[in-house]
């Protein structure tokens, strides 16, 4: 996303670390509740918020690595959030019509597992908007 | 729109990186502006006169870019 001199570890690379921090941290404390169905309700409460702060140091960090990105990176990063928000609002429409429609396993179509999707659909618009420009 | 970036790049001997590191921006960048790919934005562009000493309209000029490309912008 930058473009400036590498230093000891580039903005990139701290926007990808705290992503996948954030994503072990969840996955961890996801196990971890799973594992532990015991706990009382507000240590699990507590547990469900512990990813929440390493995931606003990501935002943070990723809107300030667009805000400092040169204009084409700025611009690439638009479109693919552009290809990424439509295709999760109806992902998320559409499960909601169908779960009207029929009864949807929760083990397949829960919040658990329909956030990986986004990710996905980001990628799917940054590989898109990168093959335009280069 | 089209662009004379690449010849008058040559002729200073310089690289895509070289005009990205004056400029402060990406080579990805310099290079797409080049193949037509993508428009700067107008401070880019008078950077860009700036850099290589001639006025803006010497360098850009209206039209599609020489392989089609930036079709859409």
């Amino acid at each position: 996303m930058s473009s400036k001199p590498a230093r000891f570890m580039s903005e990139d690379a701290v926007i990808i670390t705290l992503g996948v921090s954030w994503l072990v941290l969840y996955l961890g404390v996801r196990f971890f509740l799973e594992a532990n169905p015991g706990l009382e309700h507000g240590v699990r409460l507590g547990l469900a918020f512990v990813p929440t702060p390493v995931f606003a140091l990501f935002l943070w960090k990723f809107v300030k690595g667009i805000r400092t990105a040169d204009e084409l990176e700025r611009r690439i990063q638009l479109e693919a959030l552009a290809v990424a928000f439509p295709l999760g609002l109806l992902l998320l429409t559409t499960l909601g019509l169908v779960q009207r429609a029929v009864e949807l396993n929760f083990q397949d179509w829960s919040y658990n597992h329909v956030w990986p999707y986004f990710w996905f659909f980001y990628l799917v618009g940054l590989w898109i908007a990168r093959k335009r420009y280069t | 729109m089209r662009n004379r970036l690449k010849v008058l790049r040559a002729e200073r001997d310089w690289s895509q990186a070289d005009v990205a590191d004056k400029l402060g921006v990406s080579r990805q960048t310099i290079n797409a502006i080049e193949t037509g790919k993508y428009d700067p934005s107008l401070p880019l562009a008078f950077s860009l006169a700036g850099l290589f000493g001639h006025p803006l309209e010497s360098i850009f000029t209206p039209g599609p870019a020489a392989d089609g490309a930036n079709a859409g912008q």
